[in-house]
């Protein structure tokens, strides 16, 4: 059973997923086990998986990969979606700038500052990857990670001053962290009462391998 | 396909909706009317914010796929959804928990698909043009 999936980028974007002589899309077909097939003149990308990947995940994780190339990312820096933890948010700045083209460019400009301020300032306090493209601003970051960033850049693009938004920012940073703290406890306290159960020889929960 | 799925065993439908707050696993028959297993994160832990995290995920993914072993299914199509439409469309921080849980229990997953509901210019984004006042 084939998996096949459509992605659609911009046309201007198709020269950097096939790369210099086709070397990244070759490598990218090596890595993930898939067949890419690229119609440069309407910028569709088809993925074709004959065999089914061995993880799960890949025909997603690739698919990502492609869309984060054609909203302005570096192949180096869009592959980052082939680690698991890594996602990939697209925030439509048409929703929040309205259909304006002369104002679409004026919130480009705030959300990437002068000579790229706001833009690496967030990216650094996030530790996110962000690239404005055309009518979108996408991230690529952990789940966790990329929430502050988005509310950063919605903030910006709605109007809000630069230090109005790195405020809302960091108050969602430490809102995530504290979030991810807990869960490490959780996780923690559960393998040591289980520790605890195995010791005194009672049966826990079981936890079977398949 | 049947006569191969007939020799590998029975094959079911896991829908999984993994949004900020929580993860639902609901695995159904292939009509999707069926319903075989169902389990969130929020039946794994105590503290409302853990419900969406990937360990809770994990746990309920787990359960589900002994519950399918129970009942002699062997494979699985996964349909990962995110909240879509206004609200987020990236699945949230359980989706991939949940799924490696259902691989690593021995389940063969056939494939993997992104179900998110994408308006087609649908609803208008709340908050309007100058955005959200706080």
């Amino acid at each position: 059973m084939a998996i096949e999936i459509r992605v659609k980028i911009p046309r201007n974007r198709v020269g950097v997923l096939i790369g210099k002589r086709g070397a990244t899309r070759r490598y990218l077909e090596r890595v993930t086990g898939a067949k890419i097939t690229v119609d440069s003149g309407s910028g569709e990308v088809t993925i074709t998986f004959e065999e089914p990947p061995e993880d799960p995940l890949m025909p997603h994780k690739l698919q990502s990969v492609i869309q984060a190339i054609g909203r302005g990312f570096s192949p180096e820096r869009a592959m980052k979606l082939l680690n698991d933890e890594y996602v990939l948010e697209i925030v439509d700045l048409r929703d929040y700038v309205g259909p304006s083209k002369n104002a679409l460019q004026r919130i480009r400009g705030r959300l990437i500052g002068e000579g790229g301020r706001a833009r690496t300032y967030i990216e650094s306090r996030t530790g996110t990857d962000i690239s404005i493209y055309g009518h979108t601003a996408a991230i690529i970051g952990r789940y966790y990670d990329i929430i502050p960033a988005k509310e950063a850049i919605v903030s910006l693009a709605s109007g809000s001053r630069h230090s109005t938004a790195y405020r809302r920012m960091e108050r969602k940073i430490a809102e995530m962290r504290e979030r991810e703290v807990l869960e490490q406890m959780m996780i923690m306290r559960e393998a040591r009462s289980r520790r605890r159960m195995k010791e005194s020889g009672e049966e826990g929960e079981e936890w079977e391998e398949g | 396909m049947s006569a191969e799925t007939k020799k590998k065993g029975k094959i079911a439908v896991a829908h999984i909706y993994s949004s900020f707050n929580d993860t639902i696993v609901h695995v159904t028959d292939i009509t999707g009317a069926e319903t075989l297993a169902i389990y969130s994160g929020g039946m794994f832990v105590d503290a409302d914010r853990l419900e969406g995290s990937p360990y809770a995920a994990l746990k309920a993914a787990m359960a589900a796929a002994r519950d399918l072993k129970r009942k002699g299914i062997t494979q699985l199509v996964v349909k990962v959804r995110a909240p879509g439409g206004i609200k987020s469309r990236i699945p949230g921080p359980g989706a991939t928990a949940a799924i490696r849980g259902l691989a690593r229990s021995g389940l063969l997953l056939l494939r993997v698909e992104d179900v998110t509901p994408i308006p087609h210019d649908g609803c208008r984004k709340p908050h309007g043009r100058r955005g959200r006042r706080v």
